[in-house]
């Protein structure tokens, strides 16, 4: 909601628009299938239906449509495969009032409408859904999205150093009690054998720890991406530690950026290698009783490889985090 | 250091000074905060407005204030560094652990260095005080201790 509320008021007030909202791709397509839209901003991160299929089922099903993507996944692969699959233009999110106008109105997009066609143009938005929780929905909804924007950077600069897609499902955000985290851990986990790295920040009364999960059995697919040969633990931690500072270096840098906070970054720390949950991550401690939890799972497409991601803040950031949020959407 | 630094390099060094993750404070004979780096910043969650003129002892109760003076006085009078190592003294400032959620410790240790800055004539009219996170190693060697 927070993506469509940004995206809305970034477009240009003379625009003669009915504007619909789509929660996901699905909706969407509904949408179009009646025939509701000439123009439609989509973003491609969605539940259900994400921006891609919708553009290929456009495709499939013969309807025209004139389609924008507005998109926080800005790899260069994706933005390749938008245009391939007849999207007009890319803009990066949070789309920029100008960027958008220059663009509306270089497709002809901003033009009056022709005598045959109702009073204004119809328009589409789709961009993720609200689903329910137990935070406020607006601040879980605004750090979903200051989260999908911040890993779309993060995905596109590995897309980049391993020449690979990078597949970018919405993250989750949760409030995880410590056994909570201790359950969402063993499920990331999945029973196997895992290596886990970790990098604190502070800044501005927010603080966390970024944690980044590898599975074990992929190793040798992160090797074969980077085309290194780890001859042993000690180059396979160096090429582990490498890849968490790009990850979480970006991630970081990405929320920092949209809500205006410079962070300290403390080194990565290598939790261990080739344990399980309770050997590596010691979470069972009386220190603290709740995290704020934003889930972010990488996976590389055609490769056996997901990474889990996830910033944990702690409770005493809410507030100030919160606050910092209110100011970005009003 | 060259004889003529250009402004640029000037603003690189700052750039340094703010970013490396150690904490770098700056004091004047009054023990007046002058310079205040991010680390400080950040662990702190007080900004170099909020801190510059005043005493370092009036923002921090925790530290021991004779203790404090006896270690610069010796690095003003003599013009050597003088040390402070976690084993003996834990923190000078109190800041929470780097790792909150995974850290095993309740607090950042810390091992500071205290350096004599001289003026122009030779006397030492301030001291940088810098402090380094030994957390990490705090935890390991109570942990080898068990």
């Amino acid at each position: 909601m927070m993506a469509r509320k940004q995206l809305i008021r970034a477009l240009p007030a003379e625009w003669p628009v009915t504007i619909s909202q789509a929660n996901h791709g699905e909706e969407a397509m509904q949408m179009l299938r009646q025939g509701l839209a000439e123009v439609m901003l989509l973003d491609l991160t969605m539940p259900v239906m994400d921006g891609f299929e919708v553009l290929a089922a456009l495709r499939d099903e013969g309807l025209s449509c004139k389609v924008i993507v507005v998109s926080g996944d800005v790899q260069e692969e994706a933005i390749r495969r938008v245009s391939e699959l007849g999207a007009l233009a890319f803009i990066k999110k949070p789309a920029d009032p100008q960027k958008l106008h220059e663009t509306l109105s270089r497709l002809g997009l901003l033009a009056p409408p022709t005598p045959a066609s109702p009073s204004s143009t119809p328009a589409v938005v789709a961009v993720p859904a609200r689903p329910a929780f137990e935070l406020k929905i607006n601040f879980r909804d605004a750090l979903r999205e200051i989260s999908n924007v911040a890993m779309g950077r993060a995905a596109a600069l590995l897309a980049k150093v391993l020449g690979v897609f990078v597949e970018l499902p919405v993250p989750a955000v949760n409030i995880f009690e410590v056994s909570e985290l201790h359950m969402t851990l063993a499920d990331a986990q999945r029973g196997e054998r895992f290596s886990a790295l970790c990098q604190g920040f502070i800044g501005d009364g927010i603080a966390g720890e970024a944690l980044l999960l590898f599975h074990d059995s992929e190793i040798a697919d992160i090797s074969r991406l980077f085309k290194w040969h780890p001859k042993d633990e000690t180059e396979t931690s160096e090429m582990l530690l490498d890849l968490a500072s790009i990850l979480i270096g970006a991630c970081l840098s990405g929320i920092s950026e949209q809500i205006d906070v410079r962070f300290s970054q403390g080194h990565p720390q290598l939790l261990g290698l080739h344990g399980s949950i309770d050997s590596l991550i010691h979470v069972n401690q009386q220190r603290w009783r709740k995290t704020l939890a934003v889930e972010i799972s990488y996976s590389l497409e055609g490769h056996n490889v997901h990474f889990d991601l996830l910033l944990l803040f702690t409770e005493d950031s809410i507030q100030r985090l919160s606050h910092k949020i209110n100011y970005l959407l009003n | 250091m060259p004889a003529q630094i250009d402004i640029k390099e000037v603003h690189w060094l700052l750039d340094i000074v703010q970013c490396i993750d150690v904490g770098v404070i700056v004091l004047d004979r009054q023990y007046q905060i002058e310079v205040w780096n991010s680390f400080m910043e950040n662990h702190s969650g007080m900004g170099p407005d909020e801190v510059y003129g005043k005493s370092l002892f009036g923002l921090f109760a925790e530290i021991d204030e004779a203790w404090f003076r006896r270690k610069v006085d010796t690095v003003v009078q003599l013009g050597t560094r003088a040390f402070s190592l976690w084993e003996q003294h834990p923190y000078l400032v109190h800041f929470k652990n780097y790792q909150p959620i995974t850290g095993q410790a309740d607090f950042m240790y810390q091992n500071v260095t205290l350096l004599p800055l001289t003026a122009a004539n030779g006397a030492v009219e301030h001291i940088c005080v810098v402090i380094y996170d030994a957390t990490e190693a705090a935890v390991h060697k109570r942990q080898l201790a068990k």
